[in-house]
């Protein structure tokens, strides 16, 4: 439905986007995960049309609507919606800002305002209708923004951190909304995300971004570290928030680490091994991950997601709160 | 300083014995003004609302002369309108020289800067994300507009005021180009300048307190529209 060419985007001469292939299908949610500044929310605004890339082309169901020189029309805009991160709503209460999109696609007043009413209940904001913007709570007005993007029945939903000011009750409230939402009409949803948790358990396709590329790992434990020198034996000492990860690497400077999460080895207490990197902590969650298997995420004052099976954590008694120690061997983890 | 008083006290009595000279020329100079700043904003502040939200090549010497083109001398002007306006010019055939119009064109002239070089200002003050919200919900570029409006509308009304302000202050090219003519094109600066130049201190000073009053006026009805508005 919605896809990307070839496409590169760069400010000020740096490009900050680039990607063979990335497409949008019917139906289907797509979760894009990946650090602060990897390139997630501009590729939502080349997705929402705002932006024209610096090359490559931007198509809709086929055909090119934006590429560096071609602008899109306000009619193929119209057919995607963005929700940022931090969401404004305009001047004029809750209710004349859902029905905003409405009123300009020509509806009537009346119309527009029945529509509002209907979009505020399906995400629990019917309350607001009559307030104003100074009258909101971050997560409501987050809340009412989809809301806001929901009503136009748009065919492609693009969301950024749609849940960051939300608590957990009103972040499942959101995905069950857009569930139910798919179930109704084809509607391709992509949200950017750093609930890994939640990317797994809504999305139908999970793509991990690092420094403006598809990454070709898996989404956890990415990081953006400034390597030092390696000594003579290649290795060296990443800093990750408090920790030191040990990597081998040849190559000094900015880079992304990954560590997957299938090659940390999870104990209760630090065990003599050849893992160069061992790191004692307290878990902080677990969730199901794909059938038999868990992810266990756990602080080392920066958190760590290591992916065991459910008879492992039965046994070690994984749950939050628990010390655990997670230990990986220098060659595990990637660098790029 | 017995003059001020003298002043203060002959604007009064102007006001209040309903002069029909003086509320001629107030009249005048109330509806140059208006006529003015109506075709100075409507021209100039889509023209501001391009240059803060448009990329394109030239954008920033185009802002540059705009806010150079604040600096402009109204003598100056005054006196490039009289060589266009005047029989041998080349607007000579609209037949404008020493008549109202010429003197609103002088001063859509040097109010169109402000309008535009403000209205640049107040637009690139308001938060991004509103004319991106009001794209990603489908506005064309009609609606954006307005709805960017909608948010600056109390740096908008400052535009405006300064705007009028521009127009009913303005005396260079009035004089030039309006000639003065009792009856006809006197506003109540000219007058200002005629009588200050005769010597008549009260008279002048009488009339610049009218010209106050009438800024004051349309500074009143302004607040009032902008107080219908809630964030």
């Amino acid at each position: 439905m919605l896809e990307l060419r070839g496409v590169r985007h760069d400010y000020d001469g740096r490009t900050v986007l680039e990607l063979d292939a990335f497409a949008l299908k019917p139906g289907m949610l797509t979760a894009v995960v990946g650090p602060n500044g990897s390139g997630k929310s501009t590729l939502l605004r080349l997705l929402a049309l705002l932006e024209r890339p610096t090359a490559g082309a931007i198509l809709l169901d086929g055909a090119v609507v934006a590429d560096p020189r071609r602008r899109p029309s306000t009619r193929e805009r119209r057919r995607v919606t963005l929700v940022e991160q931090r969401p404004m709503l305009l001047r004029g209460t809750v209710r004349d800002n859902i029905a905003y999109g409405l009123r300009a696609r020509g509806r009537s007043a009346t119309a527009a305002a029945t529509a509002a009413a209907a979009a505020a209940d399906r995400l629990g904001c019917a309350g607001l209708l009559d307030r104003r913007r100074h009258e909101l709570s971050e997560g409501e007005v987050q809340r009412v923004a989809i809301a806001r993007a929901l009503a136009i029945e748009p065919d492609v939903l693009l969301l950024d951190e749609p849940a960051s000011a939300a608590d957990r009750a009103a972040a499942q409230t959101l995905y069950r909304t857009l569930a139910e939402e798919r179930a109704r009409r084809p509607l391709a949803v992509c949200l950017a995300s750093h609930q890994l948790e939640d990317a797994y358990r809504w999305s139908d396709d999970l793509r991990a971004l690092a420094d403006g590329r598809l990454s070709p790992v898996t989404p956890e434990n990415l990081f953006r570290v400034d390597l030092p020198p390696a000594g003579a034996d290649g290795m060296t000492h990443a800093p990750v928030g408090p920790l030191a990860i040990a990597v081998i690497a040849e190559r000094t400077g900015p880079a992304i680490l990954a560590v997957p999460p299938t090659d940390i080895f999870v104990s209760r207490a630090p065990l003599a091994s050849s893992a160069r990197n061992v790191f004692s902590g307290l878990v902080t969650r677990v969730a199901r991950h794909r059938p038999g298997t868990v992810h266990v995420t756990a602080d080392f004052g920066v958190e760590l997601v290591a992916t065991v099976t459910q008879e492992a954590a039965r046994e070690l008694g994984l749950a939050p709160g628990v010390p655990v120690t997670f230990a990986f061997k220098a060659s595990a983890v990637q660098v790029f | 300083m017995d003059f001020l008083g003298d002043g203060l006290r002959r604007a009064f009595a102007l006001l209040g014995s309903a002069d029909a000279e003086v509320y001629g020329i107030a009249l005048l100079t109330l509806k140059v003004g208006c006529v003015a700043t109506i075709l100075a904003c409507a021209a100039g502040i889509p023209v501001g609302y391009t240059l803060a939200t448009k990329r394109f090549w030239g954008r920033r010497a185009a802002l540059t002369v705009v806010n150079t083109a604040l600096a402009f001398p109204t003598v100056v002007v005054g006196l490039l309108l009289y060589g266009l306006l005047s029989r041998r010019g080349p607007l000579g055939g609209l037949q404008w020289l020493y008549t109202w119009q010429a003197i609103v064109l002088g001063d859509v002239i040097l109010a169109f800067p402000i309008a535009a070089a403000l209205s640049a200002a107040a637009v690139q003050g308001v938060d991004p994300r509103v004319r991106r919200t009001a794209e990603t919900l489908g506005a064309g570029p009609w609606r954006a507009a307005w709805t960017v409006a909608r948010e600056a509308r109390f740096a908008l009304a400052a535009v405006i005021t300064a705007a009028f302000g521009q127009t009913v202050a303005e005396v260079g090219a009035a004089m030039i180009v309006g000639g003065n003519i009792r009856g006809a094109t006197r506003t109540l600066t000219t007058a200002v300048a005629l009588y200050t130049a005769q010597g008549d201190f009260g008279l002048a000073l009488a009339l610049g307190i009218v010209l106050l009053i009438v800024a004051l006026l349309v500074n009143v009805a302004l607040q009032v529209l902008q107080g219908r508005g809630h964030a």
